[in-house]
């Protein structure tokens, strides 16, 4: 049994009736109350900016001014602005910044009156019914110990409407991650996997792509929580540590992690030493953060991957989507007993196969008002190999067909983080949602001298049920395929945002 | 093997073999190849001394230089092109693919015997101009490090890491794969043309020299981008690797040799 329970935030109605929220709103008031919690390696902002830092984001946001006493450089070098996005380091890197996290807050609470010893991080699970609104505890400026002045409460905070009413739409949000059985992707074109393609030793640059669950639901809670076109605290890499939903929010995509670890052999971490051994390996900064009284405790994925061992659980782990098996996909495209027979058991498991481009489009489409529209012309021999592909693996000649996806690449802009919905259909045909995607970390990734080197945001999304639906209507025999992309508010002008190319891959034998 | 890592070697394996084999090739004959050492002075009175050599002369010349020149290249940045490849090479249709990437090292090739015609005269030119050789080295260095400490360097190296788009289709897909070249070739120009005026500079020992920059131009190419201002910048990453990984491998040595003796002992 382990010592550590992570529980729903939602337990009491997410008020402060939930001790669990009561006493980290209370935590996160003593870590604020710091002397100079930008200093202080236990301090509130100190970590906020191990997730990310930007002087002017924060400054126009009203959390830094000329007067803050800086932490020292050598803390700067060793903890800030550490944040793994488009990167198979994003799971273990959050796991042990909500262990250390959690570990500074239960101390800062244990020195409290009648402070529990064993304080444990909520869970926010906006998956659940009724539950995908913001915690009533952290949506008013009042609480059980004052008025105006509730830890949890944060202006920035705009929605999915930016009209400043939070909550997660349920349609703008998936779990289809969970059914990837890979935990590493692939970063040409093919699917990225549960956690993320494998960051190399070079610079990813354009190659860089979210893993299934960072795109969703994570990116999409950010953006759906912080604002679209407006830049709340959740929306920005910079200051999303600020937020104290953050934590929660992460605590959540942290407990779908271990949901997915449920399910082996095929559901598992990767052993590839140079994950197991973490960035390290490739010559970048070991994970380090400062435990309470600021002691630097360094971690490596290989730490993280086994949540029991960290003498942690949570409360709810039921499984969720499961990975659809290969006789399932065979049924559904009308091959006979004898060949779903012979697939029974086998899951769909294309990690290291050909990676092939099907065709793209013309070229950068402007995002702005209420939706862009493009065509992906295919080539007809790419097209016709998925054709032959499906084929042949419905009559049982070939053992596993080809699946398909869509990459909308090198995404730059201005914006907060909207919430794209992506719609594809064939010339006439009717229009089928492929996904949704946020553009999280949208400003960051468009700067020339940042890490993505401005080469923007690149999302995959796999359609190959589309796919499989168009070539069961035998229509997938088309020159081109259209793509809407359908933003959840109208995204002005001034955020001058451009899809760089739309492109689709096969990836099969 | 998987069928990804397959494609990856087909880049990869090409690359390292043909650099390997320019490598070879320098290290055999060093002096008939690299240019510096036996024409760059016929260039620069061929092309711009005003004498009339003749044509066939000139083209002579301009030839031998080419060809040395191009084994530098292919010795020196062959090994940092299978980035920018595997870029191309995932975004052509399969049977456009070879096509593509030749374009493409045949453009970047091109930027860079231009600035190896430049560069090869500039060489020749200082020594001209030195009073004593010993300070060719010297001089090349600290002016290299000058650079190197430049924002104008670094902003080439961010720009190094941005992969320029491509089309797919027509006649578009080969102009952008030498649009691509163009532009790598260039900000690789920017990035590296003062560590590649060394080799130019000596008199013995250019195989030595040039191994030393290509170590340097490799490393600080794993280095990602940052903002370009006044400051010292070497490629530490690198080290870091290989630090991590003589580890790695010293402790997995250590650890095999224990097992070993454990299991003689209790034989």
């Amino acid at each position: 049994m382990a010592t550590y329970t992570r529980a729903n935030a939602w337990n009491n109605g997410g008020t402060f009736a939930n001790p669990d929220l009561l006493w980290y709103a209370r935590g996160v008031k003593a870590m604020k109350q710091k002397a100079s919690d930008l200093f202080d390696r236990n301090g509130w902002r100190f970590y906020a900016a191990i997730h990310g830092f930007d002087q002017g984001v924060w400054r126009q946001l009203g959390y830094w001014s000329p007067a803050d006493k800086m932490a020292t450089a050598a803390d700067q070098k060793l903890f800030w602005l550490q944040c793994q996005h488009g990167s198979w380091y994003f799971l273990p890197w959050h796991r042990g910044y909500l262990l250390a996290f959690e570990a500074v807050v239960r101390a800062e609470i244990a020195n409290l009156p009648g402070g529990p010893k064993d304080w444990t991080l909520p869970y926010w699970n906006y998956f659940k019914a009724n539950e995908n609104k913001l915690p009533p505890a952290f949506a008013s400026p009042d609480w059980t110990d004052g008025t105006g002045d509730n830890p949890l409460f944060v202006k920035q905070r705009y929605g999915p409407g930016d009209d400043g009413n939070v909550f997660v739409p349920l349609d703008s949000v998936d779990l289809d991650a969970m059914g990837d059985s890979d935990f590493t992707g692939t970063a040409s074109g093919g699917h990225v996997g549960f956690g993320g393609p494998n960051t190399g030793f070079m610079h990813p640059g354009a190659q860089n792509r979210f893993g299934g669950v960072e795109n969703q639901p994570h990116n999409a809670v950010h953006g759906l929580v912080g604002g679209q076109n407006k830049l709340g605290l959740m929306s920005d890499p910079d200051t999303a540590g600020l937020d104290p939903i953050f934590w929660l929010h992460h605590a959540n995509i942290d407990r779908l992690w271990e949901i997915w670890r449920q399910n082996p052999p095929s559901d598992v971490d990767p052993v590839d030493p140079k994950w197991t051994k973490g960035p390290a390996s490739i010559g970048e900064r070991k994970f380090s953060m400062p435990m309470p009284a600021g002691v630097p405790w360094d971690y490596t994925p290989g730490d993280m991957s086994d949540l029991g061992k960290l003498d942690y659980t949570y409360d709810d782990l039921s499984p969720s989507v499961v990975a659809e098996a290969l006789d399932a996909r065979l049924l559904r495209l009308g091959a006979g007993a004898a060949t779903v027979e012979a697939a029974e058991g086998v899951t769909a498991v294309t990690s290291g196969q050909n990676v092939e481009l099907v065709g793209e489009n013309q070229g950068p489409v402007p995002l702005a008002g209420s939706e862009a529209l493009t065509s992906v012309q295919l080539d007809k021999d790419v097209r016709q190999k998925v054709a032959a592909s499906l084929s042949a693996a419905v009559a049982g000649i070939s053992p596993e067909p080809d699946r398909v996806f869509l990459n909308l690449e090198n995404i730059r802009g201005k914006a907060g983080a909207p919430v794209l919905g992506v719609y594809v259909k064939e010339p006439g045909g009717q229009e089928v949602r492929a996904g949704n995607i946020a553009l999280f970390g949208l400003r960051k990734a468009s700067l020339t001298d940042q890490e993505h080197a401005g080469q923007g945001l690149t999302f995959v999304l796999d359609i190959t049920k589309i796919v499989d639906e168009l070539h069961l209507n035998n229509v997938l025999d088309v020159d081109s395929l259209q793509v809407r992309i359908v933003p959840l508010n109208p995204v002005p002008e001034d955020a001058k945002i451009t899809i760089g190319r739309v492109r689709i891959y096969r990836e099969g034998r | 093997m998987t069928r990804a890592s397959q494609v990856r070697l087909q880049i990869t394996l090409p690359m390292v073999l043909m650099s390997a084999g320019a490598w070879l090739l320098l290290a055999l004959t060093p002096m008939r190849v690299i240019p510096v050492s036996h024409c760059s002075s016929e260039l620069w009175g061929a092309g711009f001394s005003g004498a009339t050599p003749g044509m066939l002369s000139f083209l002579k010349t301009y030839a031998s230089f080419s060809a040395g020149w191009a084994v530098m290249l292919i010795a020196m940045m062959a090994p940092l092109l299978i980035v920018p490849m595997r870029h191309i090479s995932d975004r052509s249709l399969a049977r456009r693919r070879v096509r593509a990437i030749l374009l493409f090292g045949a453009s970047y090739a091109g930027v860079w015997t231009a600035a190896g015609l430049v560069l090869t005269m500039l060489a020749q030119q200082f020594r001209r101009s030195a009073p004593d050789s010993r300070l060719f080295l010297p001089c090349g260095i600290v002016f290299a490090l000058l650079w190197q400490f430049s924002p104008a360097k670094q902003r080439c190296l961010n720009r190094v890491h941005v992969h320029a788009d491509l089309t797919a289709f027509g006649w578009t897909a080969d102009a952008t794969a030498v649009r691509f070249g163009l532009l790598h070739g260039f900000w690789c120009c920017g990035s590296c043309w003062t560590l590649m005026l060394l080799p130019l500079l000596v008199s013995r020992g250019h195989v030595v020299v040039m191994a030393v920059v290509t170590l340097w131009l490799w490393a600080e190419q794993l280095e990602s981008p940052t903002p370009s201002r006044w400051c010292w910048r070497a490629p530490r990453k690198a080290v870091r690797i290989a630090a991590f990984w003589t580890a790695m491998l010293w402790s997995s040595a250590i650890q095999r040799q224990t097992l070993t003796a454990s299991w003689r002992t209790s034989q």
